[in-house]
């Protein structure tokens, strides 16, 4: 079979797809207001997948916020600056993550169909993937959940139980948190950890974002 | 010059063009329910994409464009994300194929079935190829350098021809 068979079948399936009309398209398409009632519609539906998502994440990560500021407001004392600086961190982290959350929403409704596949379906796939980045941002807080309650006091009464266990237990945290924040990319998605980690159901678009970014490097570069 | 999305031309211009939305629809859409609603999809996605349109380019190559990243998506996304809109007068219709399970045209479905066999972009690819559009435009709309257009081609119909022959035995 020659290109010419070939081109000569697509030409026969095209009359058979042209012929299968869209019954109502030229009222419905002129009808403008369709349209007017279809941004509003479709807008809505929008929410209810990645951007809502997203939004809800804002609004809870800004309830945290201000918590965490309302905390470290009523602390500013010298006694209680293992609280302090802890809570601050803390916060840090979060308002972070709430400006990344934020950023991407802004992305989502800048996404522009008209470019090309690769870049459309490169940053659609990057926006689903970026939740993981506000997640490994968030991964280093850890260490300071088990410094906060750290006092002067403490360290001079109890020495003991204070550098064999409680100081031991955030340094290892702090390894641990930095650990998964260096390796916590798209290039390990395929370690078993990694699957481990991540393995909720509002896990997978993730995975399967990734695996799609993966898809869309590989064709660009002519390898699948 | 941009075109506006409620300019009557435009809207014309879509409909002249109502046969690139079909085949694509065709291509990533099993069933008809989910072809009119990628249908649909797809038309508000051109009117939302209307400003960035440039009456200097080809309307098809920037419709195409707009047309095959909604299929895209929406055949990844599992068509989630776009519902029917719930109101009737507002419902696109899409009748069914007209010679559906006739046989005589047999080999233009084995094609039809062996496109559906391809993974997502070298679908667009082959469309794009059998719609006669040149390597340059293929590598704009799909974002890929032309000598990859090149390969990808031919490796392309090297599957199909290998497909249509395995249903042919």
């Amino acid at each position: 079979m020659d290109d010419l068979e070939l081109g000569e079948l697509w030409k026969q399936y095209n009359q058979k797809i042209e012929r299968a009309n869209i019954l109502n398209l030229q009222s419905w398409v002129l009808q403008l207001q369709t349209f007017e009632y279809l941004q509003t519609e479709k807008a809505r539906s929008r929410l209810n997948a990645l951007s809502r998502w997203k939004k809800w994440m804002i609004a809870l990560g800004l309830l945290w916020v201000l918590f965490l500021v309302f905390l470290v407001a009523g602390s500013l004392a010298w006694s209680k600056i293992f609280f302090v600086v802890s809570v601050a961190a803390i916060l840090g982290f979060n308002i972070y993550a709430v400006l990344v959350y934020i950023y991407h929403t802004v992305l989502i409704a800048a996404i522009d169909n008209s470019e090309s596949l690769m870049e459309v379906q490169e940053k659609t796939a990057r926006l689903k993937t970026s939740t993981l980045q506000a997640t490994r941002i968030l991964f280093l807080q850890t260490p300071f959940y088990a410094t906060f309650f750290w006092s002067f006091q403490w360290i001079r009464e109890s020495p003991v139980s204070f550098w064999l266990i409680t100081f031991p237990i955030a340094l290892l945290l702090t390894v641990g948190a930095v650990w998964l924040y260096r390796n916590i990319h798209p290039g390990n998605s395929d370690k078993k950890w990694f699957k481990l980690l991540f393995s909720g159901k509002e896990w997978t678009s993730v995975i399967r974002a990734m695996d799609y970014l993966k898809e869309i490097e590989e064709y660009k570069k002519n390898n699948i | 010059m941009p075109a506006a999305s409620n300019d009557p031309d435009f809207l014309g211009l879509i409909l002249e063009n109502k046969g690139i939305i079909l085949k694509i629809c065709h291509l990533y859409c099993p069933d008809r329910q989910a072809r009119e609603d990628l249908t649909q999809e797809i038309i508000y996605q051109l009117w939302r994409s209307g400003k960035s349109y440039n009456r200097e380019h080809r309307f098809s190559t920037w419709m195409y464009r707009v047309a095959l990243n909604v299929a895209i998506s929406f055949y990844r996304g599992g068509r989630k994300q776009i519902h029917a809109l719930p109101l009737l007068s507002f419902h696109l219709e899409i009748e069914d194929d007209p010679d559906e399970g006739e046989v005589y045209k047999e080999r233009a479905l084995w094609l039809q079935a062996c496109i559906k066999e391809l993974k997502e972009f070298d679908r667009a690819l082959i469309l794009l190829y059998f719609e006669e559009k040149s390597y340059k435009e293929i590598s704009e709309v799909l974002g890929i350098s032309e000598t990859n257009v090149a390969t990808r081609i031919s490796r392309i119909k090297e599957r199909l021809r290998q497909c249509i022959l395995n249903h042919q035995k």
